[in-house]
């Protein structure tokens, strides 16, 4: 069995870190992993994805029909990772939105997450994260990706401990970074704790396959 | 970056490292001992250099980024014939610029080990084609090794350094992004002390002098050493026979493939027996006559072109086998993209008949999902360059202009709102084609090239247009770097990778002396300079140079962050006209509208404050933020 993680966001916001930090962490667990990285032009602020395959696989590939998490940094990219697939377990979805410069040139503004909830993402368990706000608390704006690895800790979305990702943490950031990301971890999981019950309260968003 | 320092620093009691696809080959390449290394970066082999460079100097090793590919070929092959190990790397279409010396490379053999490394793109993640450089061990009569994983990587490039010393021949080693770009468990072995010493290379004219009257003899050699070559590959830990003692159906597959053939098997509990080849050229054609044998029914699992299924076709029928085989060329398998388990399955459903795996619809693609296809960054210097001419063409009422455009992040200039590429084919084809377009038509035509690409292979065709008298604008858009794959240094630095002082040479100085008499500077953050100066190039005939220069804006973040000295912009709403200019026509991807207001996203803009100038912004709205 294998467990299919896809990342996804915009370019520069910090996915193939998460996606090591996340792959290391399932390696120091004991467990087998093999993530694929995007390179080159798509970089470019474009959209990103970044996969996590942790178990026994041999390709970086996710076929269509097992992608068990999605974990996306920015709205749009949450739903067009879930979109890409015939159908995902669970997404965490962080509220932040990067405006694609396609909208702005034809005068249009970032679609509301009501109007995105309402067309995509059906038959999907989203946990919708305002991961932005708790990275300035944390720190750093840029913290964004590891406030998401927090919630997902703490929901119990990983095959692994947070001790296991609070060690790669230490093996990643520099002193100086360190701190920043830690407490980022920190506030992630706590968040997770208060996001089950507002989950639950939540009909309308925990499962839309109803 | 930890990645970089966990490479160098990986020691074998720390196994397994989590590795790159191509971190791993430069492992692999460190521990067979290479003295040598170049390259010219290209998406998906760019890692392979990006790790060397912060590892060559610590360990002595020679490492340099070419001005292209075949000159980084012809170094590697020198270093070679001198003793040392080499590796020269390169993305698919790379080849293509080496394969001059390629072929003829193969005729004199080698003496330190030397391998050939091309990275293929199937599917174009970030290429122009997706031509499968398998071919090209054909050509050229070159054993080829093939890796699957990083673990492959890293061991099976230790293999085609003695290889290619053990018969005197380079090695072509073949991955495609797939394979180049997944991160896996390495366990690395230990990294010997090189010599690093200079070398004296003892002469052999008749090897290494490749007249008619030598190659004829090397020809023959050459045919002879790939027979015992091909007894090799038929002995190679990297072919091996998975056997589950199924009789009925067998797999023969290679590199990706095979990763998506196990991946689709084991999800679905097929039962098949596989053999995996690792060594695709000479193909061990006795392992593979003995497994079609074994089996009634055999798939031929392969990325791109039928090009182990045709030989595997013709190795049966040598042999009087009738085992029934599948593959391309009777339409099972897809002739384009790459493999992924999905397509494996379906292609296996309708081979060993399974109706139920056989896919009905096609899955969701959330295609009207806003799209964000790739963009210039913010405060990148392309976008004033690219905003100026598009106007200065319209204000000086030229009709149909050919824009021939070229590969590098200006690529994207073709993307709205600048749809400023006509043609974009080769590395230095807006300079060749525009000597055609100059030829054939009475159109205006605008070259665009990047630095380094001029260098790469911009020159020649400058050299054509001046001696023939013929009629463009060449916008050389020079950023001081090769940036689209990661900011490699060029021929226009005065420092290495290393930080190392090199000689920088001027482009102003090699279009003078080509002897291209208008020549102009323009700094595209200073549009209103810029105008004026593309203004009077276009009414220039004959052929005009402008060198549009401005540092990679992402030199300059990273420079600017360093020293805090980031002073970002913002709309004043008072003064915003609501003309929507700034993010129509010049769309930097930090603007964007919010409830019909123009904003500024304080997290991406870089403060190049060129949207502030009033060619952008007439009303003088926006501001550096206090
Ligand atoms: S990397 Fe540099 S050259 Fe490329 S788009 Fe960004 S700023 Fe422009
Ligand atoms: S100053 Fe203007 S053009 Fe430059 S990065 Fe910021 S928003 Fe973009």
């Amino acid at each position: 069995m294998t467990y299919n993680i896809r990342l996804a966001g915009v370019g520069g916001q910090g996915i193939i870190t998460a996606g090591n930090i996340i792959s290391e962490a399932a390696m120091r667990s004991g467990q087998k992993v093999i993530m694929s990285e995007i390179h080159g032009l798509s970089q470019r602020g474009g959209s990103v994805t970044v996969d996590v395959r942790i178990g026994d696989c041999y390709g970086p590939i996710i076929s269509q029909s097992s992608c068990d998490l999605v974990i996306g940094l920015e709205l749009i990219e949450t739903f067009r990772a879930i979109e890409s697939f015939e159908n995902v377990g669970t997404a965490l979805m962080s509220t932040e939105k990067i405006n694609p410069i396609s909208l702005s040139m034809h005068k249009k503004e970032y679609p509301c997450l009501e109007d995105l909830m309402e067309k995509y993402g059906m038959g999907t368990r989203i946990y919708p994260v305002e991961a932005g706000e708790i990275a300035m608390e944390a720190g750093s704006s840029k913290a964004v990706n590891i406030v998401m690895i927090g919630v997902a800790l703490g929901l119990n979305l990983f095959p692994m401990t947070a001790d296991e990702v609070v060690y790669v943490l230490k093996d990643t950031f520099p002193e100086k970074k360190l701190g920043i990301n830690m407490k980022a971890l920190e506030l992630g999981i706590a968040l997770s704790g208060r996001m089950k019950t507002n989950i639950r309260e939540n009909s309308t968003i925990q499962n839309r396959s109803s | 970056m930890a990645d970089l320092v966990q490479f160098i620093d990986s020691k074998i009691e720390k196994n397994p490292v989590f590795l790159l696809g191509n971190e791993a080959i430069a492992r692999g390449a460190v521990e067979a001992g290479i003295e040598f290394a170049s390259s010219y970066p290209g998406t998906p082999s760019s890692e392979v250099g990006e790790t060397l460079s912060h590892v060559a100097d610590k360990l002595g090793i020679k490492f340099l980024y070419s001005v292209n590919e075949k000159v980084a070929l012809e170094s590697a092959f020198a270093a070679s014939i001198s003793g040392m190990r080499s590796l020269v790397f390169m993305k698919h279409v790379g080849l293509n610029v080496a394969s001059d010396p390629f072929v003829s490379i193969v005729y004199t053999g080698t003496r330190g080990g030397l391998v050939i490394m091309t990275a293929d793109d199937p599917s174009m993640f970030s290429s122009q084609n997706e031509q499968d450089n398998r071919h090209y061990a054909d050509l050229a009569h070159i054993p080829m090794i093939e890796p699957s994983n990083p673990q492959e990587a890293k061991d099976f490039v230790k293999a085609a350094f003695e290889l290619s010393e053990k018969y005197h021949i380079p090695v072509l080693f073949r991955t495609t992004t797939r394979v180049s770009h997944m991160r896996g468990p390495v366990n690395v072995g230990e990294i010997p002390k090189i010599k690093g010493t200079r070398r004296v290379f003892e002469r052999d004219p008749e090897r290494f002098v490749s007249l008619p009257v030598n190659a004829i003899g090397l020809k023959k050699m050459l045919m002879e050493k790939l027979g015992e070559i091909a007894v090799e590959s038929d002995m190679s830990f990297m072919n091996k026979a998975q056997s589950n003692m199924v009789s009925e159906i067998g797999a023969i597959t290679s590199g990706s493939g095979y990763n998506s053939l196990m991946d689709a098997v084991a999800s679905h509990s097929i039962e098949i027996d596989v053999l995996k080849i690792g060594f695709t050229n000479p193909l061990p054609r006795g392992m593979i006559a003995e497994f079609l044998r074994k089996h009634d029914k055999v798939v031929i699992v392969e990325e791109l072109d039928p090009y182990m299924e045709e030989k595997i076709r013709a190795i049966a029928q040598i042999n009087g086998i009738r085992t029934r085989i599948y593959g391309k060329l009777d339409g099972y398998f897809p002739l384009v993209y790459e493999l992924n388990p999905d397509a494996v399955l379906q292609s296996l459903a309708r081979i060993l008949n399974m109706p139920g795996y056989i896919q009905g619809k096609s899955p969701k693609t959330g295609v009207d999902l806003p799209p964000r296809p790739p963009v210039l960054c913010p405060g990148c210097p392309h976008r004033g360059t690219y905003y100026v001419v598009k106007r200065s063409v319209r204000m000086s009422n030229i009709k149909n202009p050919i824009y021939a455009s070229d590969i590098g992040c200006y690529s994207l200039g073709t993307y709205d709102p600048f749809d400023e590429a006509d043609t974009l084919i080769s590395m230095g084809s807006s300079i060749g084609v525009a000597n055609g377009f100059s030829m054939v038509t009475d159109q205006k035509v605008i070259a665009f090239i990047g630095d380094s690409t001029f260098y790469h292979s911009g020159i020649p065709p400058l050299i054509n247009a001046v001696h023939n008298n013929l009629n463009m604008l060449v916008i050389i858009m020079d950023n001081g770097t090769t940036a689209m794959t990661g900011q490699q240094p060029n021929p226009g630095n005065e420092l290495d990778y290393n930080g190392k002082p090199v000689t920088g040479i001027p482009i102003e100085d090699v279009v003078r002396g080509i002897g291209v008499s208008n020549v102009s500077l323009l700094d595209p953050y200073n549009l209103k300079e810029s105008f004026a100066t593309i203004n009077r190039s276009l009414h220039q005939t004959g052929v005009s140079v402008i060198i549009s220069r401005r540092e990679c804006a992402i030199i300059r973040d990273r420079k600017l962050r360093k020293n805090g000295e980031i002073e970002i912009y913002t709309v004043n709403q008072d003064k915003c006209g609501k003309c929507m200019n700034c993010v129509e026509n010049f769309s930097c991807p930090a603007l964007f509208i919010e409830k019909g207001e123009i904003q500024i996203n304080p997290s991406i803009c870089d403060g190049c404050g060129v949207c502030a100038e009033p060619l952008v912004c007439p009303f003088n709205a926006i501001e550096v933020k206090k």
